[in-house]
């Protein structure tokens, strides 16, 4: 390794602090309690983060920020464009782009009422078959290049299928049009897509949201293939589920998982579930080369911190997948001396 | 009667501009280290230092520079992990010193091989419009691959998708031949290597055909792309004449097998990072790439950042620390 010890010729400066809770609940409410405090102090929201090493490790402090009105979003682990209902939307979008994607095909045909695989393979492979009017004699759909008024003769040609599956074909005859923009696409499939998302899903309402969020990130673009390329390379980090809101005057905190802060900075940084078996996760220490890559990884988060640095554990989580309880702190801070790191507990 | 010969100008005119009449206060900006980071631009460069010593800001400065000297901004390439990350440096150095730092070429990895490859489809026997699989539609795609050549209903249990997946990828990424990956973390398949890689052969026909790229593809056709077609090579390093990644460190095989050969015409390439805050080779990321990046570029400076600008010392001291109790 090239590592050097890392200095400062900065002075001053408080101990890091390692924070014990007696369970998950009390370390969330430190967390805000602190959180709060340190907003009275002058640092404001957007200066903090609380990181953490697996997305799902802080769903009950986002209830309680939740509770105390404080604004946070969320980055890393779980994405938006991997929920169903967007993926659905986006297969839709894509068959229009890419008139050969046949995942998107069969995504699409499996959501029409009465059509099972075997109908969905017999309707793809017709439309495998299908020419470009007046492209080259041999030349399948899409080469090329695709032009868009070839395509738009292309979406021409569906039209002997049984009514269900034929609704779908006029709506993207309708829409493949090159006059009609991305949102306008978007929307218009939108409503046809709107009563399999009732049928579908008991939680409607709420995948509803983030397909109007969906909805409001196509207006941004101007033809379908960026707004394609965009989401599957660099997709919206958060589910609008996952999201509060940020206040009006854009305070927010940051949540995040520690692989998505990497090269930020705040003032006061929280790490919290410092618990072994959480961190390092159960699955990685039964390899010395994972456990190292768990230890890059709490040192990546401890240096984020420009001024407060605050590791919290709680004591007694079970962990279902071994059945057993979880009571100790990360091996990665454990036994460390008081002099580098301040012992506290919450009561 | 007298000869007057033209004298051979460097394209750039990059050596005209004199220090003094730089908009930007480089020196006093920067520590020394940084500094000949920022104003040594020809030659290949690593950036090696701990967290928070100013890498990302060197790279920052950089560009500005760059552009001070009249380097187009286009032929300016920037990579690094996120596309976020991408342009808040390009925003800081329009900060810094104007907009034209926002026109430098930059973005993630898989970004800036999807753009070249719309450009390029047809030389790799795919359309410009070729859409991308996810990983969970990539799998799907295997899974019906392997059903189709009957593997769900052999004898013999034969890999899941995920697995088959998560083989292939790692394949690619790490560049690790197929048996030693099974040797390593599938013994009890090693038998059906053969039959895996059928798999996979007809997983690359499938997606040609249908002009479908995974994640995966977008790096992998990129060097294909590069190594294949010299004149492409060319045009591509010619047009990208000062390459800069951050977060070397967890770059995979790959990407900097694509690097090099963007940066063979001129060698222009900065690459920082830190070793220490390697993250993702659970991925197939390896710090062998900056291991070995001075033997991959002889000449190169090596340039180590030692102060750390963010962090408090208490902070610093307990960093020091966790790496230090590494078994
Ligand atoms: N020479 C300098 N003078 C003043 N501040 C500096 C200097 N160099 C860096 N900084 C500041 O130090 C902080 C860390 O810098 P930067 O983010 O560039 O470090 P880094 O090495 O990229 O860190 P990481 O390893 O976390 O990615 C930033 O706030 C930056 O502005
Ligand atoms: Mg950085």
């Amino acid at each position: 390794m090239y590592y050097k010890e890392l200095y400062t010729h900065k002075s001053g400066g408080s101990l890091p602090q390692l924070v014990s809770a007696e369970n998950e609940n009390m370390q969330s409410r430190y967390v805000v309690q602190k959180v709060l405090a340190l907003r009275e102090e002058g640092v404001p929201l957007k200066e903090m983060a609380i990181l953490f090493r697996s997305s799902f490790l802080s769903f009950d402090l986002e209830i309680e920020l939740t509770k105390a009105n404080i604004p946070f979003m969320k980055f890393g682990g779980f994405k938006f464009i991997e929920t169903a209902h967007v993926k659905d939307m986006v297969a839709y979008l894509r068959v229009l782009e890419n008139p050969r994607d046949v995942v998107s095909w069969n995504r699409i045909l499996l959501l029409i009422d009465g059509v099972g695989p075997r109908t969905a393979e017999k309707v793809i492979d017709d439309i495998l078959k299908k020419r470009v009017r007046g492209a080259e004699p041999d030349g399948l759909v899409g080469e090329g290049a695709g032009s868009s008024t070839d395509l738009s003769r292309y979406w021409m040609q569906f039209n002997d299928y049984s009514d269900n599956v034929q609704k779908l074909f006029d709506v993207l005859k309708h829409v493949a049009k090159p006059s009609v923009a991305p949102a306008e696409k978007t929307y218009q499939i939108l409503q046809y897509y709107e009563p399999m998302l009732k049928t579908r899903y008991d939680d409607h309402q709420k995948r509803r949201k983030d397909l109007e969020m969906f909805q409001n990130i196509t207006e941004r673009y101007q033809d379908v293939g960026s707004l394609l390329t965009d989401l599957a390379l660099e997709p919206p980090n958060e589910s609008i589920v996952d999201v509060e809101s940020p206040g009006p005057e854009d305070e927010y905190l940051t949540l995040s998982t520690i692989h998505s802060a990497k090269g930020l900075e705040w003032h006061s940084v929280f790490v919290i579930y410092a618990l072994e078996g959480r961190f390092p996760t159960m699955r990685s220490v039964g390899s010395d080369e994972e456990v190292e890559e768990e230890r890059r990884l709490m040192y990546v988060a401890c240096t984020r911190a420009k001024e407060n640095l605050i590791i919290t554990y709680p004591m007694n989580i079970y962990d279902r997948e071994s059945g057993m309880i979880l009571t100790k702190p990360s091996r990665f801070i454990q036994g460390i001396g008081e002099h580098l790191l301040e012992p506290w507990v919450v009561e | 009667m007298k000869k007057f010969t033209l004298k051979q100008l460097p394209t750039d005119h990059l050596h005209l501009v004199q220090p003094q009449h730089l908009k930007i206060d480089y020196k006093g900006e920067l520590n020394p280290a940084q500094y000949e980071a920022v104003t040594s631009v020809d030659g290949p460069h690593l950036i090696i230092a701990g967290a928070g010593t100013g890498k990302t800001r060197t790279i920052v400065f950089r560009v500005s520079y760059l552009i001070e000297l009249g380097v187009k901004p286009s032929s300016v390439l920037l990579l690094t992990f996120t596309r976020k990350a991408a342009f808040e440096m390009m925003r800081r150095a329009s900060i810094l010193l104007d907009s034209r730092c926002e026109q430098i070429s930059g973005g993630t990895f898989h970004s800036f091989a999807n753009g070249i490859l719309r450009k390029y489809a047809g030389q790799l026997g795919y359309d410009a419009n070729f859409t991308i699989l996810d990983q969970t539609d990539a799998e799907d795609v295997i899974n019906l691959i392997r059903t189709r050549m009957k593997f769900d209903t052999k004898e013999r249990r034969f890999p899941r998708k995920e697995a088959l997946y998560d083989l292939y990828s790692r394949c690619l990424n790490t560049l690790t031949p197929l048996k030693e990956l099974l040797a390593l973390d599938y013994p009890n398949y090693l038998e059906q290597e053969a039959d895996i890689q059928a798999v996979h052969t007809a997983y690359v026909q499938y997606k040609k055909q249908h002009n479908l790229m995974d994640y995966d593809d977008l790096l992998v056709n990129m060097v294909l792309l590069l190594k294949q077609n010299e004149p492409v090579r060319a045009v591509l390093s010619d047009k990208y004449k000062y390459i800069m990644v951050d977060e070397y460190q967890d770059t995979n095989k790959v990407q900097a097998e694509v690097v090099k050969l963007l940066a063979f015409k001129h060698r222009n390439i900065m690459v920082v990072g830190d070793d220490a805050q390697c993250i993702y080779s659970f991925r197939g990321s390896t710090i062998r790439n900056i291991m070995e990046f001075p033997q991959e570029f002889a000449d190169c400076k090596i340039v180590k950042l030692e102060e750390n600008f963010r962090s408090t010392q208490p902070i610093l001291n307990l960093a020091n620390e966790i790496l230090k109790r590494s078994v």
